[in-house]
């Protein structure tokens, strides 16, 4: 009996008894209708008699009321003449009845039948008239058969309401319990989730139903879940892989030296090497943390105008040097103004690390150009180089955590790069685009009103 | 003796520091905890302090708030298994003057303990000399001896930063967070290569250097003697 605790048993309950009284109200009005009906047409019927009876003369009179009276086989009409003095000269009426004035319209009274002793009182529609003659002529009908109708209605009525009353409880409870077993179902499937079966999903019919819809939203979003958790984890075994390196390295070297080392310089060498190896993994451990820091940060607050010219000089200015000393040569198209909303501080970085990328994959006598474009209601962030490049195929690759191009293997680095710039740029609401080779070239695309991810939550 | 007061928790980690420092001739003073490091902190008046930021007792940065509150100037150099931006921020904006995350080099400790103790006083100097090295810092002018060195503005910047410093370690990231404003690693050796330059313009041919480079920790700017 726990439906009947449910909100939506008692909802249906309270539905049922809305019901009840709408129906008690809808009956009592059709009763108080055709009661109204019948009475107007019995007053129309007598008033046709009375009239009818009126104009014949006296002996003719007497015999009418007669046959009419026999042809009246359910008893219902009444009628009698009088004399001035009250007595009754024909019909089945016992007296004059009290209250009964003469004329139209008609009313009711309560007359007394027959003219036998077992004479009872019933109560009738009754109009009187006064004949030329000084007699007066009464026409009743009974409409005790409104009565009838009223217990016939009543009946029905009660009939009817209960078995309906019953039946929407019933609908209620049965309502009820499916969603208990069904919420009672999507519990069941939630553990299980929980407990970390993450291909399970809620079940849901495919109709146009609230429930089956909110199952599939929550089915959506456990599939956007399953794909990512899944990417995390093929993460977490790149992250082991890229850390064991440069540890087992460490190890190795250090392993070796204490064993071989005969002299205080070796032992040294074998430490310093050892902890450039540690150094490597502590510098992976940093750019995941940056990563993190970046993609889970919410600083839209603090962004501020950024002047895009300005800053590519400066990250020319930073890397000039650098490309110099490779014999790389570094230019810069800024044309224009240009302003963003931004972190000063991250775009740089973003900038840095693909300027950084260019110089480091370009090899000697190349060129490196730094761009600042204007395009339909964006601006256009771009650096070229002629490098490699990045093959159609890699697109998608380069994004991925730890991703390092087999052409490029033995350059050192931690191969985060791309993903912090994506991580800065997605922050941002920009875009970051990869043109495929010959020759690199990468760009962050800067809407002048750009989706920003902080505006999405 | 300069007296230096390390709060930190971990014993092993509190021991290596010592060492090193004891080593370089300071005088160290190991507290394992805040409430104990805060009172002695009051008593013993060290001229700089090491705190770590997750202490037992008391927080690291409710530690120096509180010597802040109490008109201590000591300088601070926060220690931090947290590296984020924010973090950063948030330890020296509570009143810690630098900040080190965790894990670090142990020179790099020694070299930001050694800057914080001798933080170059405020001056209205408007001429900056090392030795023969003379920096204008009104004309953005450089010169050794009578050879006018010719800059770009951020190799100004460096040499401007150095001579405020000079005879002090300047590691990689001092460098790069004081010179460049970074608040990032970048991949590629900025610092070498900006200094490499810096160092050909100061140490002409034939001229005894000034710029020293310190293998594996940074450099030092010194006047010929």
């Amino acid at each position: 009996m726990q439906f009947m605790r449910s909100k939506t048993f008692h909802w249906a309950a309270a539905m049922a008894g809305l019901f009840a009284i709408f129906i008690t109200v809808l009956f009592g009005f059709i009763y108080f209708k055709i009661d109204d009906y019948l009475i107007a047409r019995s007053d129309r019927m007598i008033t046709t008699q009375i009239g009818f009876f009126a104009g014949l003369p006296r002996d003719r009179l007497i015999g009418a009321l007669e046959d009419h009276l026999q042809q009246d086989s359910r008893g219902v009409q009444f009628s009698g003449v009088f004399d001035a003095n009250g007595n009754r000269v024909a019909g089945n009426i016992a007296f004059l009845p009290n209250g009964l004035d003469v004329g139209v319209p008609a009313r009711s009274v309560l007359l007394v039948s027959g003219d036998d002793e077992a004479a009872r009182a019933v109560s009738v529609r009754a109009v009187a008239l006064r004949l030329d003659n000084g007699d007066t002529l009464v026409v009743g009908r009974n409409v005790d058969e409104t009565r009838e109708i009223f217990s016939v209605v009543g009946a029905a009525f009660a009939l009817g309401l209960f078995p309906a009353f019953c039946l929407w409880l019933l609908a209620g409870a049965w309502l009820s319990v499916r969603a208990r077993r069904r919420v009672e179902e999507v519990n069941l499937r939630v553990q299980r989730i929980i407990a970390g079966d993450l291909r399970e999903r809620l079940p849901h019919r495919n109709v146009d139903e609230a429930f089956s819809r909110l199952a599939a939203i929550v089915n959506g979003m456990l599939d956007e879940l399953e794909t990512t958790i899944n990417a995390l984890a093929g993460v977490g075994n790149d992250i082991a892989h890229d850390l064991r390196t440069p540890l087992t390295r460490a190890r190795l070297t250090l392993e070796r030296g204490r064993t071989n080392a005969t002299t205080l310089e070796q032992l040294q060498e074998s430490a310093d090497k050892a902890i450039a190896g540690i150094d490597q993994s502590l510098s992976i451990v940093t750019a995941l943390l940056r990563l993190a820091e970046i993609e889970n940060s919410r600083r839209s607050a603090a962004f501020g105008d950024v002047a895009l010219g300005e800053m590519l000089r400066e990250v020319c200015d930073i890397y000039e040097p650098i490309a110099e000393d490779k014999q790389i040569a570094l230019s810069t198209d800024i044309s224009g103004k240009a302003h963003v909303r931004g972190d000063r501080d991250l775009l740089l970085e973003a900038v840095a690390n693909l300027v950084d990328n260019a110089i480091k994959f370009t090899p000697s006598n190349g060129s490196v150009r730094l761009e600042l474009l204007r395009g339909e209601g964006e601006t256009i962030l771009r650096v070229t180089d002629t490098g490699p490049g990045i093959s159609h195929q890699e697109h998608e690759a380069v994004l991925r955590r730890f991703y390092r191009s087999d052409k490029i293997r033995n350059t050192p680095g931690v191969g985060l790069g791309l993903n912090l710039v994506s991580a800065i740029v997605k922050l941002h609401g920009f875009r970051l685009v990869i043109h495929s080779g010959p020759g690199g070239r990468v760009e962050i695309v800067c809407p002048d009103k750009p989706v920003s991810r902080t505006l999405d939550r | 003796m300069t007296k230096v007061l390390l709060i930190e928790d971990d014993d092993e980690t509190a021991g290596e520091i010592a060492a090193e420092l004891a080593e370089r001739g300071f005088e160290v003073e190991w507290s394992s905890n805040g409430l104990d490091g805060l009172a002695k902190a009051r008593d013993l008046r060290p001229d700089a302090m090491i705190v770590d930021r997750l202490l037992p007792g008391m927080d690291g940065l409710t530690v120096i708030e509180s010597l802040r509150k109490e008109q201590v100037r000591t300088p601070v150099l926060v220690l931090s298994a947290l590296g984020a931006v924010d973090d950063r921020v948030r330890g020296l904006r509570m009143g810690g003057d630098d900040y080190l995350t965790k894990p670090f080099a142990v020179v790099e400790l020694v070299a930001r303990i050694e800057a914080l103790l001798r933080r170059p006083p405020e001056t209205r100097e408007t001429t900056l000399r090392v030795g023969q090295l003379e920096l204008d810092l009104i004309e953005r002018t450089a010169k050794r001896g009578e050879r006018v060195i010719d800059l770009l503005p951020r190799e100004f910047r460096l040499l401007e930063y150095m001579m405020r410093r000079s005879d002090q370690l300047l590691t990689r990231a001092m460098l790069l967070e004081e010179v460049w404003n970074y608040k990032f690693v970048p991949a590629t050796n900025l610092v070498d290569v900006h200094m490499g330059r810096v160092r050909h313009k100061v140490d002409g041919p034939g001229e005894a250097p000034m710029i020293h480079n310190v293998r594996g920790a940074g450099f030092i700017l010194r006047a010929v003697p």
